[in-house]
């Protein structure tokens, strides 16, 4: 077997591993410090007979040990059980959260990428002059200022004030849509993602043009450079050709991290934005002690950063030669 | 000389802070801020938490647009309180707290100087103009169309609540302590009138009926009846026992008596009885005016506004502020209520008084503003120690040492990348009550992965230097190798992700705040706009948004600065070719 295989086969087992370690925390977590998810029942002038049928429906009444196997052994097989709030399959409800994150962060994060990268890039071509400090401050100013607040200024302006774009929601209620495609390939969603994708946008921006412009100045260093300049090829040809192709690298490992933690949304883009997305479910379920819904919901989120975490590894032996398999 | 080494390692950032510009604009906004959070109580120009109010000579005019019905808050009369406000052929009068009097023509509204400073309860006005003013400690004055004051002396400093006219020289007083007072103007002579209940309660208000007797209600449901003939009282019953406030009988006989908890009572007709009406709110009602028709109105504490047609069911009529309305005065063609008692000065815009305005509590934003920097620092501060030592200390051993601790803990960073930081967060606090610990527990449990990755990377190529391995070969420690030779050569990274940290500790404090889970009974910027969110009113309230976030902004922002400086000293690449 290579060294790349079998390198590849120990980080495949080790993201299985932090999974399987993540799942039993989340178990023991919620059972132990949640409320019983029956207590809000109770309120509700439920009698205790009636309660512990409830609790024996939702399998509550078992030895927790018995309760945690017959977990794992669900999610093996793929079942994430039923949510107690909302009387359905777990899974139908991520699957659709899940997909209302990813439509509004990936679209985000690739703007900020698209944008902040090659800005990046110029900047260090243009290091120490005012562009390069103004550039710096606003990419650290967006960074600074926390996504709720953007968010709250920018539903003020462009929502309320200027009137130009709605601010709440996927879609202007009520609406009609079959499937998830069908909500989302509407100019009614396209209006209602500008302005919650623009805040995430500019957030992210300042970490693509960061890396990107200390990279380039790392690079500029380099023998390569040198040999180019050398050769007597143009300024502009130097920069994009050969010193930005080899800064390149960092600034897709950090959009692959992004990604995977782009599955978590950001819970308060969605709060503020009231977008149904996975983020404010997962509060939404602690909040309500939804325990299948809470743990599918962590599980999801880990899984995603895992797995785009092993991608960047993969794409890291496969892009630069210097990396070892040990 | 071990102690000279990390002297020396701590010289090289200080010196590159120095050095840069950014860097020290930065340090100087973060020390401004750090002088902010010390210096809070003396900063703050209110108790941060405390309600603010206010009082004003509010006054509402009636608009009627359609089928709707508003009570429109005109510009206030004054700064102070207008109890009570009478009208008669084109010249209107309200009188209030400090001796206060506004005269109101066809054109409006202007203050009247008076020679009394007491506060002013009643006011009344007599056929010819003449007005007569009554208030607290028995002070009664009448004013003449020529503007000139007569006041008269009263055998009791006790508080007179309103007054009617008997006829064009004797007026009716009645207030504090059961007292009813039969003044004549001619004479200044004052007759003291038996009441036969005689327990002190407070009478409030007095109206004339239509035969020529008085009623006077007050405290406990009282109400007593002037017989006209022989000046004598009776006591009458009407439903309910509540305080009641205000008597109004029009010229028909038509009545209105308004109180406490909404308490109101009717009279359809001179002969009719007084009956109890059902209100839609039980507030305090100061005021009430019926007209010749039984078209009804009564006014209250918060703004309530409530109207009767003739016959018909009490209505909540919506208003513009939640004052306190104390009267009512009616024209010829126009509805005015005035007031008002202190009122929650809620919502206000940045004025003098309060420079980042007032939030929906009435609370002072300013001073939460500043307060609110000092567990902005202190989470910033602490957590990112607490997430460097842990950080830092794992990264170096994990990188020293190799082998199964590197794995087990490097495992366990893996691990914690898995988890998203603001729901993991959220079960902590539930797990536990929410508190300042807690909170920089959160924050630091999730944050201290990035930080041992990089030490550890960093340590690893270290580890195979040359100097390690003299030092090995001289016969040092593992712990002497790692702290007295490795740690100081990481140190530019450790101050690197120090700064960064305690930026990315005060976001994310702000982050849980703003979700409602941070510390409860403390101030912090997050929280503040926690608040304003869930108040609904930040919509409007500008002031309330803006300064909050900008101070988390520029804090942040001063933080990072001087960590890029620091960036120069812990990657010297950077620096090339500058």
């Amino acid at each position: 077997m290579s060294s790349r295989s079998s390198y590849l086969i120990r980080r495949v087992l080790h993201g299985f591993m932090a999974l399987f370690i993540i799942a039993t925390l989340l178990f023991f977590l919620f059972r132990l410090g949640l409320p019983d998810p029956t207590a809000a029942l109770i309120t509700e002038g439920l009698n205790p007979e009636e309660r512990e049928r409830i609790r024996a429906s939702f399998g509550l009444d078992r030895p927790i040990w018995e309760q945690y196997l017959i977990y794992l052994a669900n999610i093996l097989q793929g079942d994430f059980g039923y949510s107690f709030h909302y009387r359905a399959p777990v899974a139908d409800i991520i699957w659709e959260r899940l997909g209302n994150t990813m439509v509004l962060m990936l679209p985000a994060i690739v703007l900020a990428y698209a944008v902040g990268a090659p800005l990046g890039a110029w900047l260090s071509w243009r290091r120490g002059s005012k562009v390069d400090t103004s550039g710096i401050f606003v990419g650290l100013m967006f960074r600074s200022a926390p996504m709720f607040w953007t968010g709250m200024i920018a539903i003020l302006v462009f929502g309320i004030g200027l009137g130009w774009l709605p601010t709440s929601g996927m879609r202007t209620l009520p609406y009609e849509a079959s499937g998830f495609f069908d909500k989302i390939f509407t100019l009614d969603f396209l209006h209602h993602l500008i302005l919650p994708a623009l805040v995430v946008a500019l957030y992210y921006l300042g970490s693509p043009l960061l890396i990107m412009r200390n990279t380039m100045l790392e690079v500029y260093g380099e023998d390569f450079i040198e040999m180019a300049r050398a050769k007597g090829l143009p300024e502009r040809r130097i920069l994009y050709a050969h010193a930005a192709r080899n800064a390149l690298l960092p600034v897709v490992t950090q959009l692959a991290v992004t990604i995977g933690l782009a599955a978590g949304g950001q819970v308060v883009v969605e709060v503020v934005f009231s977008w149904p997305g996975l983020g404010r479910e997962i509060l939404n379920s602690v909040r309500t002690s939804d325990f299948p819904l809470a743990q599918a919901s962590f599980l999801v989120m880990a899984a995603f950063v895992v797995t785009l975490n092993l991608l960047v590894d993969i794409l890291y032996t496969m892009l630069d030669p210097r990396v070892s398999f040990k | 000389m071990n102690r000279s080494r990390f002297l020396k390692s701590a010289q090289e950032p200080v010196k590159a802070i120095l050095g840069d510009r950014l860097a020290l604009v930065g340090l100087f906004v973060l020390l401004s801020i750090i002088a902010m959070a010390l210096f809070a109580p003396f900063l703050s120009t209110h108790e941060p938490l405390a309600v603010n109010e206010r009082e004003e000579g509010s006054l509402f005019m009636r608009s009627v647009d359609g089928d709707q019905v508003h009570w429109l808050a005109s510009s206030p009369l004054g700064e102070v309180t207008l109890n009570a406000a009478d009208y008669r052929d084109g010249l209107g009068m309200a009188v209030g707290r400090d001796g206060v009097v506004w005269r109101y023509a066809g054109d409006g509204w202007s203050p009247l100087d008076t020679p009394i400073t007491t506060t002013l309860n009643a006011v009344n006005i007599r056929e010819d103009g003449a007005t007569l003013v009554a208030g607290a400690q028995g002070t009664v004055a009448l004013w003449s169309p020529d503007d000139t004051w007569q006041t008269f002396e009263m055998p009791e400093p006790l508080s007179v609540n309103d007054i009617a006219w008997r006829d064009d020289n004797t007026a009716l007083l009645v207030g504090g302590g059961e007292t009813v007072w039969l003044l004549n103007l001619v004479s200044g002579e004052v007759t003291s009138l038996e009441s036969p209940v005689g327990r002190g309660f407070e009478l409030n208000s007095v109206a004339l009926d239509t035969d020529g007797s008085a009623w006077l209600v007050g405290d406990r449901g009282i109400a007593l009846r002037l017989d006209p003939q022989d000046d004598s009282l009776s006591l009458e019953r009407l439903p309910g026992n509540r305080e009641l406030n205000h008597i109004h009988i029009a010229d028909s006989g038509a009545g209105l008596i308004v109180g406490e908890r909404g308490t109101l009572l009717v009279r359809e007709g001179a002969q009719a009885r007084w009956q109890s009406q059902s209100a839609p709110d039980s507030r305090a009602m100061r005021a009430g005016w019926i007209t010749d028709e039984g078209h009804a109105f009564a006014v209250g504490r918060s703004g309530i506004v409530f109207e009767r047609e003739p016959g018909g069911e009490w209505q909540l009529v919506p208003s513009d502020e939640e004052r306190h309305l104390r009267a009512l005065m009616v024209t010829e063609d126009s509805f005015f209520a005035i007031g008002s008692d202190r009122f929650v000065n809620r919502l206000a815009p940045p004025s003098g008084e309060h420079w980042f305005g007032t939030d929906h509590l009435g609370r002072d934003l300013f001073s939460q503003n500043i307060h609110g920097s000092q567990i902005a620092l202190l989470v910033g501060f602490l957590g990112a120690a607490l997430v460097v030592l842990i950080g830092a200390n794992v990264g170096l051993v994990a990188g020293y040492f190799r082998g199964r601790t590197e794995t087990v803990l490097m495992r366990t960073v893996d691990v914690m990348y898995g988890i998203p930081f603001e729901p993991f967060a959220l079960i902590l606090v539930l797990l536990f009550e929410p508190s300042l610990f807690i909170v920089i527990l959160a924050v630091s449990l999730l944050t201290w992965r990035t930080v041992a990755r990089l030490i550890r990377s960093q340590v690893l190529s270290l580890r195979e230097r040359p100097f390690v391995k003299a030092a090995r070969v001289a016969g040092a420690s593992d712990l002497r190798i790692m702290y007295l030779h490795i740690f100081p050569n990481v140190m530019p990274l450790v101050f690197l992700e120090l700064a960064i940290i305690v930026g990315v500790s005060i976001i994310a404090e702000a982050t849980l705040s703003f979700l409602g889970l941070g510390p409860p009974q403390s101030i912090s910027w997050g929280g503040i706009l926690h608040n304003a969110r869930l108040s609904g009113a930040w919509r409007d309230a500008w002031w309330w948004n803006l300064p909050p976030g900008l101070l988390i902004m520029i804090t942040v922002l001063s933080v990072f600065f001087i960590s890029r400086s620091l960036e120069l000293v812990a990657n010297p690449r950077l620096r090339a070719r500058r």
